[in-house]
């Protein structure tokens, strides 16, 4: 058969497409704001590491880098949890109302966010969770259900049941079932569902933005790099806030790159056969 | 499975409905109700104004302008990156060509990369002066090529429309190959003994083997055809003259800009009813639903 | 029926429980409630003009933009020494609408907002739903330290009217800000250009500037509205203040009046005769101004904030300054001199705020010489106060703008229908001047566009309309 230099010729460019804009965002951290505006795709003339120093602490990152992580672990596994749960109810049983259930959670995904967002500050603020990071925690899994919901529901539709009829067979109650048998099984999709959610949440914005706006000591890291954005708007300390990206970039990348053959080999157990 | 199923329903369910109903739903559902009234989203003061922000969408024309531009995105954007993934996907998973587990790593980088950052780096990739790209159309001689990009209307569109493609190929290029790597190896090896070029392996043997993965794909992006905004409104706020303008910017507009949130809330409400139809209709022919609900 | 049909059924039947289930709730959700807290206030007497409450908190949410938030700490700091007892909230945001909003909402707004940034509420819907707090008693009340005059008396002329709606001050726009044509005065001395006083002179220097190999012109491409500020400009100061206040009160005609007509033929020269920087268009203000400091463009317009924008590329010795625009012919209603000036960085007292007097006298510790002066030294930049910037080294282009005010004199001017109808501006015109500077309509259909967009704020009934007679 013969090579057409064409097929390889594409997947190196479209790599460089990708990976440039990477290692554009990590070298222009080092660069200074004059280097930045005046030579955007120049080298740094030197490596400072001060911008990191500056973003850090100055632009409190380090603090909105904690925040960020308190409240994704608690409402990762919240969202896993509560999606799983219901996934499997909607996925492998039968009952009134159930199609309007999976409806509901569907459309979810279909309904701008920011619409709700003044609505929403009031429900948040009438349960007495506005400006707080469990309040957050709450929204960010509430909102991460849809997609949750509707990844597993067909996600568990694909596990063999043979499994679990022989587990019923066994003794096992519905809930030694779930947590025992179907658990398990699902971790690949799983896994894949909470990376998709880790990114979505990771970079959540306009939420926090709402929730969250009373003390800078509660900002989130993406509330926070946007906040140093528009002040770059205004008063020019680029540098700063590339490296604030760079430190807000590399962990999700990190993550991502470990996770990465799970990743994919959750999605291929979803996939319908 | 009839034995413990309602106590099982119930532990399962109630909690993600409740948490679901009540930061989801219920704010939504007073999205819709505002959308009758003429609030501006200051006061406790409001009007009830029945249909009149719906019909007052109907006859403008700058609605119309971005409903036509989100038209285009909904074919334009599943369409060039589904045939990008699968190509991408093709390569690396059926063809298995070299470095394919970096490749996978690097295509997905965009993904981790917040909007913000894509609007910034691509602003400066489309400046006309010292951009990336018209730098490069340049060095290769190719002046003519080179535009004013996001400042001119006949272009810009496509300069977004370009970013949007970029930033999601990787998360299809994944999603492909991991359904790529359910078919059988045999199908493959059958198909290069008879000589078929890689095309029609993709085109005869993958692609209707995908099918299903490629409507859920068509789907996720068909939704953000419709609201995926942020794009737009961090690199050009719907200019030049409008040509880069869509339903999700007009929202924007009116409830930030202009406070009116009934009006605001009204264009959500249509934005719902489009994206559910659009889904539905996609759902239905894929048969999805006869599977999931038999 | 057809299991089709059950689908279409369950799917529509599911938007509508969304839509109505929950109605019931909406009492005490997002339009609900309103239980505004009890006014905090105080004996007024000489030393406490405006009747202060001495203890009561007060809470002043800071805009952290540009200016940062320093300078609000050292108001603060200055309206403690007076009211030891009270306690001040600070916070800054950046944000304003997303974060303030629902609090106006709740009837529980903070008690001063420095309502600004590109996130700020609409002021003009801000006042049309009565959200202000009328600030006549505090423009009416003694200076806090400049003796017998009253707090307006210590303004610059024309500071309070564009925070003014039909005759009431609702916002102080508290920053003072020059609009004009920027140059670098070492460029221009270096080749021995001398800055053009008229029309004509202008397009022959353009010719000479680009015959030296440099563009005359760049502009902010991706937000073209910075250019419709020398037209109307050049408009203003051939046909008079009339021509201002015809567009501010959206009278008929009055984008295509006979002044407009002429500075919009003029200004389309530059396009013509390709004076701008090729690529402009498609630069954003960053980038515009960044090309325009390395030397590529010799002129760019902007409001006096581009000194402090532009401080981490601008070579050093590059001396920016001010200049107003070209005069069109010895037949102009105003001189060469006029420049627009106008009050910028608005902060307002909410009507709800609590201690809505505290709110006040925080504004009048701002207005006083000493926190003026003190703003002026942080932030570099000028205040409505009037010579509170005497005796502060600036650098050049503040030095200019104060120069050219004081020439100027009693011959400024400025427009406001951006504050009255923010989308007129900032979506329509700029569209226009988008389509107009880069070269892909000329000066008739200019107007005609802008005039489009002004007719269709007039026609629309969900904005309430403004008008202005000074």
């Amino acid at each position: 058969m013969k090579r057409n230099p064409f097929p390889q010729a594409m997947l190196v460019i479209w790599g460089v497409m990708t990976a440039l804009p990477l290692l554009w965002v990590v070298v222009t951290s080092f660069k200074d704001d004059a280097e930045i505006l005046n030579d955007p795709w120049g080298l740094p003339g030197e490596l400072r590491w001060s911008n990191f120093a500056r973003a850090w602490s100055h632009g409190n990152i380090g603090k909105y880098f904690l925040n960020s992580v308190t409240v994704l672990s608690v409402s990762i596994t919240l969202t896993m949890l509560l999606g799983a749960t219901a996934a499997y109810a909607l996925a492998r049983y039968d009952f009134p109302g159930k199609r309007f259930v999976y409806f509901l959670f569907v459309g979810g995904m279909m309904f701008p966010a920011f619409l709700a967002l003044v609505p929403l500050f009031f429900v948040v603020k009438n349960a007495g969770l506005l400006n707080t990071l469990p309040g957050l925690m709450l929204v960010y899994t509430a909102y991460s259900l849809p997609f949750t919901v509707f990844f597993l529901v067909a996600f568990f539709r694909t596990l063999p049941t043979q499994v679990a009829e022989a587990a019923m067979i066994d003794g096992c109650g519905p809930f030694a079932m779930f947590f025992k048998v179907m658990l398990p099984m699902a971790k690949p999709g799983l896994i894949s569902v909470a990376i998709f959610n880790l990114l979505g949440q990771w970079n959540q914005y306009l939420l926090p933005v709402v929730l969250v706006s009373d003390s800078e000591d509660k900002y989130v890291l993406a509330q926070g790099l946007a906040a140093l954005a528009v002040n770059e708007g205004y008063r020019g300390d680029y540098s700063r806030l590339f490296a604030g990206l760079t430190l807000a970039m590399l962990p999700v990348l990190i993550v991502y790159a470990v996770f990465q053959r799970q990743v994919q080999s959750g999605l291929t157990a979803g996939q319908l056969k | 499975m009839k034995h413990g199923k309602y106590p099982l329903l119930a532990a399962f369910l109630l909690p993600a409905l409740g948490l679901y109903g009540y930061f989801v739903i219920s704010p939504y559902a007073q999205a819709f109700v505002i959308s009758a009234t003429d609030w501006h989203g200051l006061s406790n003061e409001f009007n009830w104004v029945g249909l009149d922000n719906f019909k007052r969408l109907l006859s403008d024309e700058y609605m119309r302008n971005a409903l036509w531009h989100n038209a285009l995105l909904l074919i334009l954007l599943p369409v060039i990156t589904i045939v990008l993934a699968l190509f991408f996907s093709s390569m690396l998973n059926v063809h298995r060509a070299k470095g394919a587990g970096l490749y996978k790593i690097i295509y997905f980088a965009p993904q981790v990369l917040s909007v913000a950052v894509i609007g910034v780096l691509w602003k400066e990739i489309y400046n006309p002066r010292s951009g990336l790209l018209n730098g490069t159309l340049r060095a290769l001689g190719l002046d003519g090529l080179a535009k004013t990009w996001l400042g001119d209307p006949a272009v810009a569109f496509w300069a977004i429309l370009a970013v949007m493609v970029w930033a999601n190929v990787g998360f299809y290029v994944v999603l492909f190959g991991a359904a790529m790597q359910s078919i059988p190896k045999e199908l493959y090896e059958a198909a290069e003994l008879d000589g078929s070029s890689r095309w029609a392996t993709l085109w005869r043997i993958t692609l209707p083997l995908l099918w299903d993965t490629v409507q859920v794909a068509w789907v996720y992006l068909a939704i953000l055809a419709l609201d995926g905004f942020a794009l737009v409104q961090i690199m050009t706020r719907g200019g030049p003259n409008f040509s880069t303008d869509v339903v999700g910017q007009r929202m924007y507009d009116v409830a930030f800009s202009e406070n009116k949130f009934g009006m605001a809330s009204a264009i959500g409400v249509v934005l719902f009813f489009l994206t559910l139809t659009i889904t539905v209709a996609a759902l239905r022919i894929t048969r999805r639903e006869r599977i999931e609900f038999s | 029926m057809t299991a089709q049909e059950i689908r279409r059924r369950t799917v529509l039947g599911t938007a509508a429980a969304a839509t109505l289930a929950p109605a019931g709730l909406l009492a005490g959700c997002a339009m609900g409630s309103d239980d505004g807290k009890p006014k905090e206030e105080g004996q007024a007497n000489a030393k406490n003009p405006l009747g202060v409450k001495e203890d009561a908190a007060l809470e002043i949410v800071i805009f952290n933009g540009g200016f940062g938030e320093e300078y609000a700490k050292s108001h603060e700091v200055m309206y403690k020494e007076n009211f030891p007892k009270a306690e001040i909230k600070h916070s800054a945001v950046t944000e304003i609408s997303k974060t303030m909003q629902p609090r106006f909402i709740d009837g529980n707004p903070p008690d001063v907002i420095n309502n600004s940034g590109a996130g700020q509420i609409d002021p003009g819907t801000l006042v049309s739903q009565n959200q202000l707090a009328d600030l006549a008693d505090l423009l009416n009340a003694p200076s806090l330290d400049q003796p017998g005059k009253t707090v307006r008396q210590t303004l610059l002329p024309g500071a309070v009217e564009t925070g003014t709606f039909d005759g009431k001050t609702f916002i102080l726009n508290y920053a003072y800000t020059v609009y004009g044509i920027w140059y670098s005065s070492k460029l221009f001395t270096d080749k021995g250009w001398q800055y053009p006083k008229t029309w004509d002179e202008h397009i022959a220097l353009c010719k000479t500037i680009k015959a030296a190999g440099i563009a005359p012109w760049t502009y902010q491409g991706l937000h073209p509205r910075y250019m419709s500020w020398p037209v109307i400009s050049t408009a203003i100061k051939f046909g008079g203040q009339q021509v201002a206040m015809n567009i501010d009160n959206l009278e008929p005609n009055a984008w295509t009046s006979d002044a407009m007509k002429q500075a919009a033929s003029a200004w389309h020269q530059i396009v013509k005769d390709g004076y701008i920087l090729p690529g402009s268009p498609g630069l954003d203000h960053k980038q515009s101004q960044t090309e325009w400091c390395n030397g590529k463009a010799a002129f760019i317009s902007c409001g006096s904030w581009l000194e402090n924008e532009q401080k981490a590329v601008t070579p050093a010795g590059f001396n920016m300054v001010v200049a107003p625009t070209p005069s069109l012919g010895s037949g102009d209603k105003l001189p060469f001199a006029a420049i627009r000036g106008t009050a910028g960085e608005p902060f307002v007292v909410p009507a709800k705020a609590a201690n809505e007097r505290g709110g006040k006298e925080y504004l009048r510790t701002m207005l006083s010489l000493k926190g003026a002066k003190d703003f002026t030294g942080k932030v570099s930049s000028l205040t409505i106060v009037a010579g509170a910037a005497d005796g502060i080294s600036l650098g050049s282009g503040l030095d200019s703008c104060v120069k050219a005010l004081k020439d100027s004199g009693d011959k400024g001017f400025n427009w406001i229908y951006p504050v009255y109808y923010r989308k007129l501006e900032r979506n329509l015109v700029d569209a226009a001047c988008g389509e107009f500077f880069s070269g892909r309509i000329g000066p008739d259909e200019f107007l005609t566009k802008c005039q489009k967009g002004a007719d269709e704020i007039a026609a629309d009934t969900t904005f309430k309309k403004y008008k202005r007679s000074a």
